[in-house]
């Protein structure tokens, strides 16, 4: 059938379910092939991710003609690759929340060829938010300094864990703008690309379940951006336009690790039923759990800008909602399975380690029901 | 004896220490050094070289800063009794109330006078402290302490009605589907759930928040009145109060009472405007004369700014007011998040029936100021021990006396001129 024949909405989801069917395709193929040097010797899947790039996996969210502006899909498509990989859908959040960053910038320099690349998986990257993320939860200090200089500024300090990195990568990243005594008197947002001067990727040590993810250290020493690396400058307002926005698109992660963890359970639901009747969170259950919580993210997704403090505590407590049903369906999973799903070589296993990532990744659970609680306090005079 | 002193490392004389990595957590003790990193045994931190990475994660020297880990015991001791989580795999379902004000303690009381065993967990976004709320409107006239404002302490309440209570936790989301509470310190199963969460005062667009007062609870009053600090030591400070309603009208009476100068606008030409013809207002009015209290009517707020320490409120028509602190009074809202995450009926509050105080939902339960019977919200003390017996009654599967929704008497806490209004 050709879509172009039927009404909009419905050519809108034939398109969709055609363009999953592919993400899925590509997540069950290739990307399966390599899943297990991925957890298990730290195989960066660069070709992986450019094919699931070149399907625009990475880039639905984003507005016409990087993508195909909608967050909902671009979720669903995190969450067929998490299915089988969720090293892989971390991989794409961190490229989905840089175009984010580069197209939401509006400089020309970053939302034009550059945005292009980076939308059709010939370019990769990731973010470097996580501590400034925490840092406006008022949870850490900023590690970036810089320093105003003729025509932009030296950025200082070293940032631990950013992923989605290699020499040819960039990544989003914020630093305090310090006057002359070193004071933060704002923030600036920026492109910073890994092979420029003053760059430097030191290696970390191994990850649970992360370790394919190209995750290395990032020092920066008297690195030069311009206006040509300007994403945001103030930073701050810009954070608060695109940070319901981040936080949901992580849902993709927790939504295809569950299903994951769903679906192995039914693997042995022939064999081992008679037994695992007895366990809590049997399949059935989780999977309504499950598709009320995408049924909810999806939703949500409609407005992924929608700047309200209520709306943002929504996003917050449905991230948390994955987080802790992707934790007790692997948990699950693993009861059901028993020995097999004790073996290194489980998707089981490495699914228990990839729920605690999920958990654990900024922002974790514990930051989630604290900046909840922080956004729920009534306001008064201080 | 100088002999055995030089065969001493010099360094050991001063005590080892650590010093933690800002970004991962990571400790570097001075006595273990670092091998990896070509730090020796005994290097002191200052000895390290400025390239020196972070064996975690990367960060340099820079980002270290000195740390001495509390002991067991001191962080035992740290850890607030208050912060109690919620753990909701495995534990009873029985009752989960939201709310520890009078609505939510007296669901609690009358629950456990029919059954001694149900498991009830009680949520509340505040201490639980137990005390009366309309003793906030006379404080100053009876001369209470806002410190002695509290009966019972939420612990000890929690303790006498054998109840679970999380306090300082924020109740998110309903999700009906698995009959959870969703809270910032876990979820929660229920049977059944009781939303006695109250409402929250309104705040005119035209008042930024963290500028005014509203007091609807203790911690807000306690706080306010910490800020006006004490008349006899500080003097009578300029307060200004927007909305002169049932609330606006009593604190303005009370803080005159207490030696303050108040300034009460109102969009109506009198005080009490909802009671006009039982001419509330211009009694109020006349009773008012020997105090310090300016009411200005038939204004509406533009704006509230900080201007140094003080404030300035300008009204519409172009006057200006300034005062040392700034109250709203302008009416209560009943927060919709935990009913739309149900899907509960919805009327200018959370809908119930009046006889058994249900909501659309068979399993939750709503009482006191967050609900409307037709359409009416009732926000008064007296229903709310008839709606906690009808609602327990219901639960427990007691026969009872429906709840009727009556005509509310109104008693005006003005003590320079107490009134009862109907």
């Amino acid at each position: 059938m050709n879509p172009n024949d039927l009404p909009p909405e419905l050519s809108r989801e034939a398109t969709a379910e055609h363009f999953l069917a592919a993400i899925r395709e590509a997540s069950r193929g290739p990307l399966a092939a390599v899943v297990e040097s991925i957890d298990r010797t730290g195989y960066y899947p660069r070709a992986e991710l450019q094919q699931l790039g070149a399907l625009g996996a990475m880039s639905a969210h984003l507005d016409a003609p990087a993508g195909r502006g909608d967050f909902g899909l671009a979720i669903r498509a995190m969450a067929e690759a998490s299915q089988v990989c969720g090293a892989t859908g971390f991989m794409m959040w961190c490229q989905a929340v840089l175009g984010l960053y580069m197209q939401a910038s509006g400089n020309p320099a970053l939302s034009g060829e550059a945005l292009m690349a980076l939308a059709r998986g010939e370019a990769l990257g990731g973010t470097a938010m996580s501590n400034p993320m925490k840092s406006y939860a008022q949870i850490e200090t900023l590690l970036l300094k810089a320093k105003p200089v003729d025509g932009g500024f030296l950025v200082n300090g070293t940032l631990p864990w950013v992923s989605n990195l290699g020499p040819d990568h960039a990544c989003g990243a914020l630093a305090g703008v310090v006057d002359a005594e070193g004071k933060v008197v704002r923030e600036v947002m920026f492109l910073l690309r890994c092979n420029a001067p003053g760059v430097e990727l030191p290696e970390c040590p191994s990850f649970s379940a992360m370790e394919g993810t190209g995750t290395y250290a990032l020092r920066l020493k008297d690195h030069f951006i311009g206006a040509g690396e300007i994403m945001a400058d103030p930073a701050k307002p810009f954070i608060g336009r695109i940070r319901s926005a981040f936080v949901m698109l992580q849902c993709g992660m927790a939504l295809g690790v569950t299903q994951g963890a769903i679906d192995s359970i039914w693997a042995v639901e022939d064999q081992l039923g008679h037994v695992n009747q007895y366990l809590d969170d049997r399949p059935a259950a989780l999977q309504a759990e499950l598709d009320a919580l995408t049924a909810r993210v999806m939703k949500l997704a409609e407005t992924p800008f929608n700047p309200s403090v209520e709306f943002f505590i929504d996003v917050l407590d449905a991230r948390a909602h994955g987080a802790e049903l992707s934790l007790r369906a692997a948990q699950s999973a693993l009861l059901h399975q028993g020995a097999r799903g004790y073996l290194m070589s489980s998707a089981v296993q490495r699914r228990v380690r990839e729920s605690h990532f999920v958990a654990i990744v900024t922002p974790a659970i514990k930051h989630l029901r604290s900046e909840i609680a922080r956004l729920s306090a009534e306001v008064l005079p201080a | 004896m100088s002999a055995v002193l030089a065969a001493v490392p010099p360094a050991v004389l001063v005590p080892y220490e650590t010093y933690i990595c800002e970004a991962c957590g990571y400790v570097y003790d001075e006595a273990v050094g670092d091998a990896d990193g070509g730090l020796a045994p005994g290097t002191r931190f200052a000895d390290i070289p400025d390239n020196w990475a972070c064996p975690l994660c990367g960060v340099t020297k820079a980002d270290f800063t000195a740390y001495a880990a509390p002991s067991l015991a001191v962080l035992r001791a740290r850890a607030p009794a208050s912060a109690a989580v919620a753990s909701a795999r495995g534990g009873p379902e029985g009752v989960v109330i939201v709310g520890a004000g009078r609505a939510g303690w007296q669901t609690a009381e009358a629950l456990r006078a029919l059954d001694a065993e149900l498991p009830i967990t009680l949520v509340t976004t505040c201490a639980g402290d137990v005390y009366d709320k309309p003793l906030l409107s006379i404080a100053m006239a009876r001369s209470l302490n806002p410190g002695s404002l509290v009966k019972e302490s939420g612990q000890n309440a929690a303790a006498r009605l054998g109840v679970r209570l999380l306090a300082q936790t924020q109740a998110v989301r309903i999700c009906s589907d698995t009959r959870t509470l969703r809270t910032t310190r876990g979820n929660l199963r229920y049977d059944r759930l009781v939303l006695a969460h109250g409402a929250r005062a309104a705040v005119p667009a035209s008042l930024p928040p963290e500028l005014c007062w509203r007091v609807n609870h203790l911690a807000a009053y306690q706080k306010l009145r910490a800020a006006l600090g004490d008349v006899s030591q500080v003097g009578p400070r300029d307060v200004l109060i927007v909305g002169a309603g049932l609330i606006g009208s009593e604190l303005a009476n009370d803080l005159a009472l207490g030696g303050h100068r108040i300034t009460l606008l109102d969009t109506q030409p009198q005080p009490l405007a909802r009671w006009q013809i039982e001419q509330a207002g211009a009694q109020l009015l006349e009773a008012w004369k020997a105090l310090a209290i300016r009411f200005v009517g038939g204004v509406q707020v533009s704006s509230l700014e900080k201007v140094g320490p003080r404030y300035r409120v300008t009204t519409a028509d172009g006057q200006r007011f300034v005062a040392d602190q700034v109250i709203a009074a302008a009416g209560l809202a009943t927060p919709s998040r935990l009913a739309q995450s149900a899907a509960l009926a919805w009327d200018q509050g959370i809908a119930v029936d009046a006889a058994t105080l249900r909501t659309s939902d068979e399993r939750i339960h709503a009482l006191g100021d967050c609900i409307t019977v037709n359409g009416q919200a009732s926000r008064y003390i007296e229903p709310i021990a008839r709606q906690a017996r009808a609602i327990a009654a219901v639960i427990c599967g007691t026969a009872s006396t429906p709840y009727e929704p009556r005509a509310a008497t109104v008693r005006v806490k003005t003590t320079s001129h107490p009134m009862t209004l109907h």
